[in-house]
């Protein structure tokens, strides 16, 4: 009856975003750990998330830039309670709305920080985590 | 709306909020219009067009959107007028809009408004399939997104701004708690007023909201009939004139939202009231969609019925309750009325025009000569603004 030893148990795998073809710069580039986001020469101004198209004048001339990677968080909540069962050993985490120095805003946790000292304007980092054979964006304090 | 010819609500029904678990989406939908022609004296000739909601959506269940189809061939008519719409929360206040041009144009003289919705429970799955229904698959969901966490990102930047309390998100709370205890159909009738101790010491779920600043996750539905006046004349003696309506359509997802503490409400708001040709200060009482605590006390400052910034103080100082100086959600809000889901958009919609019509029971006010109704869709996304009065 040994082998009915109940396995260690293994936590499921937190989502993994599916990559469209225009955002495949995108998470190219994540890989190498850097946050380069689309950019419109039009509007001198890149913008989240990555689309066909600028949504600000409709140019379809898209051009990659990397960011400097550096925020603040523009608002956030410490969640206590998670439906996601591969979030469940995270609790409490904080979900943030994080806005970049060159003005996009993206959602992120905010990670390596005690939940009770995020606060609105706090000074962020990107960095990032890996999920299966991709890395996401994430944000630390500065 | 004095260019156009006047449009008015004239017949409204609206389920007891509860839990169906023998009933799906559909059978939801039969017994909303069952009840709604028992209660009112209609023929089938009466209703010329049908507006539904796909049902079922928010339970993960039929999402059918041939609903409309199904409804007037089960009601015998065949209408000239219909279709299933969906923009969440604010389907129902977009459906009387659709419904007024539809009368205004000549089309119909008549138009069904019917939604019902069942709600997950939050344990088996249901807020995990609601967070990947109102967020980005690819840019939000993988962070963990949480219905209430969505809606946090709104308070707390409120916080930030205008120096908003905890405690002020639970007057609002508290003020929903005494409607509702006036409410039979309450889900929360009969039992215990809240105070804001109680809920700042209720669990916390996703900061700054507890388990109190979240609404009752619930089933149920109603409908409704918009009429062009000389039809709901006939029904109604005092129907529910629309005097005003706008919308706006912000964004999907929370994080693309330009301002989180202007939203989007204030331009249906404005387009309601510059057709009305009233204010803020001609309403009487308002009936505002409130998944969480911090909904009204935004939409109030967005409707210009209390300075920006101030919503929290317009709480705090009791005049939303019962007997204070502007009612809001006399229902109980789906805060503690409860929040049906798909359906949950119509019950602020039924209770402005049952103050209106003066049938609100022990909860009808004084005065409800006009109010004003602000539902929205997603997270905050889609707005819809409706002035209802007794005379056109």
């Amino acid at each position: 009856m040994s082998d009915l030893t109940p396995a260690a148990a293994t936590p499921p795998a937190k989502p993994q975003p599916r990559i469209t073809d225009c955002a495949a710069p995108y998470w190219q580039h994540a890989k190498d750990e850097k946050l380069v986001l689309p950019y419109c020469g039009q509007c001198d101004a890149s913008f989240y998330y990555p689309r066909l198209w600028c949504p600000t004048c409709f140019n379809q001339d898209i051009s990659w830039k990397q960011l400097s990677g550096k925020g603040t968080v523009y608002s956030y909540s410490v969640i206590y309670q998670s439906p996601l069962p591969s979030y469940q050993a995270d609790l409490p985490y904080v979900l943030a709305i994080i806005e970049l120095d060159e003005g996009p805003r993206m959602m992120a946790n905010v990670l390596n920080c005690d939940v009770d000292k995020v606060r609105v304007d706090m000074a962020v980092e990107v960095l990032f985590e890996t999920r299966g054979d991709m890395k996401i964006p994430q944000f630390q304090p500065a | 709306m004095s260019h156009t010819n006047p449009v008015a609500i004239a017949a409204v029904s609206e389920m007891k909020p509860g839990r169906y678990p023998d009933m799906d989406g559909y059978d939801l939908y039969i017994e909303v219009i069952r009840q709604f022609l028992a209660e009112w004296s209609l023929k089938p000739s009466d209703i010329q067009g049908l507006l539904a909601c796909p049902s079922g959506m928010a339970g993960g269940g039929s999402n059918d959107i041939f609903v409309h189809e199904q409804l007037y061939e089960e009601l015998g008519i065949k209408p000239l007028f219909a279709d299933t719409m969906n923009a969440g929360g604010s389907t129902y206040g977009l459906m009387v809009q659709r419904a007024v041009l539809a009368i205004q144009q000549g089309k119909v003289d008549s138009v069904l408004c019917v939604g019902a919705g069942k709600f997950p429970k939050v344990s088996t799955g249901g807020a995990e399939s609601m967070a990947r229904m109102v967020s980005h698959e690819i840019y939000e969901f993988p962070y963990g997104t949480f219905i209430p966490a969505l809606y946090a990102q709104v308070a707390t930047r409120h916080m930030h701004e205008y120096g908003t309390t905890a405690e002020q998100l639970a007057e609002v709370c508290v003020a929903s708690r005494e409607w509702a205890l006036l409410n039979p159909d309450a889900s929360t009738y009969g039992g215990e007023a809240l105070s804001v101790e109680k809920v700042r010491q209720s669990r916390p779920i996703a900061s700054p909201f507890n388990l109190y600043d979240c609404s009752i996750p619930l089933e149920g539905g109603a409908a409704f009939l918009v009429c062009s006046e000389a039809y709901a004349k006939r029904l109604n003696q005092q129907p529910a004139y629309v005097l005003g309506m706008g919308e706006f359509h912000n964004h999907r997802n929370i994080h693309q939202a330009t301002s989180l503490t202007d939203i989007g409400c204030s331009k249906s708001g404005q387009q309601a009231y510059a057709m009305s040709g009233l204010g803020p200060n001609d309403m009487d009482f308002a009936e505002i969609y409130d998944a969480f605590s911090i909904n009204p006390l935004v939409f109030m400052e967005e409707l210009g019925l209390c300075p920006q910034g101030k919503g929290g103080e317009f709480f705090q100082s009791g005049a939303a309750r019962p007997g204070g100086d502007f009612p809001v959600n006399t229902f109980g809000g789906l805060l503690s009325f409860g929040h049906t889901g798909d359906a949950s958009g119509m019950s602020m919609i039924v209770e402005g025009i049952r103050q209106i019509m003066g049938i609100a029971g022990e909860r009808q006010l004084d005065k409800a000569n006009a109010g004003i109704v602000h539902s929205y869709g997603g997270m905050m996304s889609e707005h819809s603004t409706l002035i209802l009065g007794r005379s056109a």
